[in-house]
């Protein structure tokens, strides 16, 4: 009896799981735990960027999404934000305009396609979180937070800016 | 929040150290758990891997877990992990496995220490309070459900637990505890960090405890415990290290034997470790070499059982990436294992090992991947030394032996979604015959040529397990929760059964000795599910729950008795087991509680009968309060419930109700 009375239970709770797996889920993106952990992602390069690395926040003025993702990296980021003794600062920069920086990240909106284009022979390392940007060979390193934190490494794209990370690392990302 | 996120990840930083850009070769788990906001482990497939992508059943308790836990040992953090089954014989001997088949000195589980085996090569049992570890310097302690015998070797057959130790590389971990409570409890442990310029790194860790004996009329008085361990990282070059770690640990408990008497068990272990990894053109290589040794003296009334036991392992391991979709793992390990015989001594049984595994992982896409794993062990059994009249293997050459064995692990891992994961697995693990049940043990029971003895079998044969699980996690994101379902089963081939003097083997001419062997007894088969959700609500408060449900038939060899074997795991293996917890915590206060529930089961008493133990329910908690940063004054409580209940033979000793104090101070 105690045996039947455990194993409704049991099913009971599978059946409320089952439920809520109907449920659709909401996915939205967080400029600010992606640039997070693009500062984390960049302690596991085998270049040595130094201990102070200002990333390019690029963004298109035209594209409210674009200004709105920036402000809210600039603002998170505010005087520098540290991991362990690498201290990135941003700073905020049209496409077009990219220069005087060794990575930057890419916002939704910008023309990645021309952005790619633009740092290919600077050997700028382009980070994003589109990832049809690191499909295209535009962006070397894609990082998503939302719901879960996914990287997607270009190879190519990333050797073409003279970068390369770290064998263990390696073999916890996707690359393409 | 975000400033909340960011402060926090900032102190994080300045605690954990650097993860020097152009340095490192060892993983560097803190930064990588920061990073993908979830542990990270190599115990699945030899690489790192994030817990939610392994293709293995697996939980990984972190040092938060252990420090809110409220317990000062590993086998009581252990029994809140869904499937994990304890019996507690004694305040100091506790046996562990995972999902039924626990038994006295349970051989099914592998016991690691950051890779090293802490199980005892002997018996293939763990002594878990002799392990040489402190809790405050534990990293993580990852736990792997079913056979992983592909990566880890023999006796990874009912699972694996890793204990992870902080690199002091990247790690600094510094801290003095001390407690007191009822049953005159009371020990205590340092861990401290040392940097020799940019190098090198150690860690030292001291510890003890000692405790009452639970209530009984043998004249048992107290368990303790006492362990160090140095802990020392260097880098050679930039892309080489060596970590050499060091250990010695004794302890005396009130053990129950096989034979479910209590006999007085001192231990003694020591240990050391040397690991050089390099990266290299063709992958990350990894060389290994241990020595175990272990001094155990069992005071049984029949006489002193005096077990000198040698381990010493030698690995090499290759870890490489092929494109951008393949990891390969390739390794070969050299295992020389050896004790000897007692308490009738003059001999020695030992055995060399040669094996070489395999392991291959391909991402098909960023949500699918597939594992296979593979391994090949060459093991070559000896006996040297005397053989004392009467024992019916009456021949050293009998020991001239090779066996080869196969083990696999296999597993897809398939993201249906970002919230949804299946996983399909397979394992065929292999569980040796360990030195006493080969001849270690070798016993006059009483003088004469007619006596009967007990002995060793060179004969007995490994036992194969064979694991199918598929599963289902799904992370709901509004809830900040997370739960999964399972369901396994699990086929073990060649049982090995404890001597039976119902059946011994008898001598075909005079003198007409008898003596009881070890011997394959059965096959058995395991099935069952599990259940299991955790999550958070705001307001600092978490929760969790999981069942685990088995259901286990044995099915004795021709001319074996179950009973007799103590091989009946389906009448002595609980059928469910279950766990809640609950916790909240702010700046100072931190409150958890914790219910354990086992329904019914059957252990083995002195006189060889099989009891039936009462189903129980234990109820533990912990508040700690931060006096200042890093100062917490806790107080915990186990088994709060009753005073005294059973928790592992009913006529055997009683868990008692136990309430400490105890004042940590990390830094």
């Amino acid at each position: 009896m105690m045996l039947r009375a455990y194993l409704k239970a049991v099913a009971t709770a599978v059946c409320a799981s089952a439920f809520a797996l109907l449920s659709p889920a909401s996915a939205s993106a967080d400029p600010v735990k992606d640039i997070q952990a693009t500062a984390r992602v960049l302690t596991f390069l085998e270049n040595d960027l130094g201990a102070r690395v200002v990333i390019g926040v690029v963004f298109d003025p035209a594209r409210s999404e674009s200004v709105a993702e920036k402000n809210a990296i600039i603002a998170a980021i505010g005087d520098g934000y540290s991991v362990g003794r690498l201290t990135v600062v941003g700073k905020p920069m049209e496409a077009g305009a990219i220069h005087g920086v060794k990575v930057i990240f890419v916002t939704h909106g910008v023309d990645f396609a021309a952005v790619g284009a633009e740092t290919r022979a600077k050997r700028i390392i382009v980070v994003g979180s589109d990832f049809a940007c690191v499909r295209s060979g535009a962006c070397a390193i894609g990082i998503a937070t939302d719901p879960t934190v996914q990287i997607v490494v270009n190879r190519n794209a990333l050797a073409a800016a003279g970068a390369a990370l770290k064998a263990a690392f390696r073999m916890m990302i996707h690359e393409i | 929040m975000k400033r909340h996120l960011l402060s926090a990840a900032a102190v994080v930083g300045l605690v954990m150290g650097a993860a020097d850009p152009v340095c490192a070769q060892s993983i560097d788990y803190g930064s990588l758990e920061q990073l993908f906001n979830e542990p990270v482990t190599t115990s699945a497939t030899g690489s790192p891997q994030r817990v939610t992508e392994t293709p293995a059943d697996m939980t990984i308790i972190t040092q938060e877990d252990i420090r809110r836990s409220g317990a000062k040992d590993l086998p009581t953090i252990l029994s809140r992990v869904p499937g994990v089954d304890v019996l507690n014989w004694s305040a100091g001997h506790t046996d562990v496995s995972v999902r039924g088949y626990d038994q006295i000195y349970s051989p099914r589980l592998l016991v690691l220490i950051d890779g090293r085996q802490v199980y005892l090569d002997d018996y293939g049992y763990t002594a878990w309070g002799n392990l040489p570890v402190t809790l405050a310097e534990i990293r993580q302690i990852e736990v792997v459900r079913g056979p992983n015998s592909a990566l880890f070797g023999f006796n990874a057959v009912g699972g694996v637990i890793n204990i992870i130790t902080r690199n002091p590389r990247y790690d600094d971990t510094n801290s003095l505890e001390m407690h007191g409570g009822t049953q005159s409890d009371r020990g205590g442990s340092a861990v401290g960090t040392l940097h020799f310029g940019d190098r090198a790194s150690m860690r030292v860790s001291v510890g003890a405890d000692r405790q009452k004996e639970w209530e009984n009329d043998l004249n048992a008085f107290a368990s303790w415990n006492a362990h160090s361990m140095a802990d020392l990282a260097v880098q050679l070059s930039p892309k080489t290290e060596l970590r050499l770690q060091g250990s010695l640990a004794g302890s005396r408990s009130e053990d129950m034997v096989p034979s479910s008497n209590y006999v007085p068990a001192r231990y003694k272990t020591s240990s050391i470790m040397a690991t050089l990894t390099s990266e290299t053109p063709y992958g990350e290589l990894q060389a290994r070499t241990y020595l175990n040794s272990l001094d155990d003296r069992d005071a049984s009334p029949i006489g002193l059982f005096h077990f000198k036991n040698q381990v010493a392992v030698a690995s090499l391991q290759d870890l490489f990436k092929i494109g951008t979709r393949n990891t390969a793992r390739l390794a070969v390990e050299y295992r020389n294992n050896r004790e000897n015989t007692t308490p009738e001594a003059g001999g020695h049984v030992s055995y060399d090992l040669v094996g070489a595994s395999a392991m291959w992982s391909f991402a098909a896409s960023n949500r699918l991947s597939l594992t296979l794993a593979g391994r090949l062990d060459h093991l070559m059994l000896k006996r040297s030394g005397t053989i004392p009249p009467g024992f019916l293997y009456a021949s050293n050459a009998l020991w001239d032996r090779t066996t080869d064995t196969f083990s696999a692990n296999a597993g897809i891992v398939y993201e249906v979604s970002d919230r949804d994961t299946l996983r399909a697995t397979y394992g065929r693990g292999i569980q040796s015959p360990t030195l006493d049940e080969y001849g270690g043990l070798q016993l006059v029971l009483s003088p004469g040529p007619y006596g009967p003895r007990l002995g060793g079998n060179p004969f007995l044969r490994p036992s194969v397990i064979s694991n199918y699980q598929l599963s289902y996690d799904r992370v709901f994101e509004s809830l900040d929760a997370k739960a999964s379902l399972k369901a396994f089963v699990q086929h073990t081939d060649d049982v090995k059964g404890l001597w039976d003097f119902a059946h011994p083997l008898v001598g075909s001419s005079p003198p007409y000795s008898f003596e009881a062997v070890f011997a394959n007894a059965s096959r058995s088969t395991m099935g069952g599910f599990e259940l299991s959700a955790s999550g958070k609500v705001q307001g600092g408060f978490h929760w969790s729950a999981d069942t685990t449900y088995t259901h286990i038939k044995d099915t004795p060899l021709s001319g074996e008795n179950l009973i007799g074997r103590q091989v009946a795991f389906g009448r002595t293996s609980p059928r469910f087991r279950g766990n809640v917890a609950a916790g909240w915590a702010d700046r100072r206060w931190a409150v958890d509680g914790f219910v354990h529930y086992v329904s019914a089961y059957g252990a083995y008493n002195a006189a060889g009968a099989l009891e039936r133990s009462p189903a129980y329910a234990t109820l533990a908690a912990r508040a700690g309060y931060t006096l200042s940063p890093g100062l917490t004054l806790a107080v915990s409580g186990q088994n709060l419930g009753h005073g005294r209940q059973v928790q592992g033979l009913e006529s055997g000793l009683k868990a008692e109700r136990r309430v400490l104090v105890s004042l940590s101070k990390t830094w």
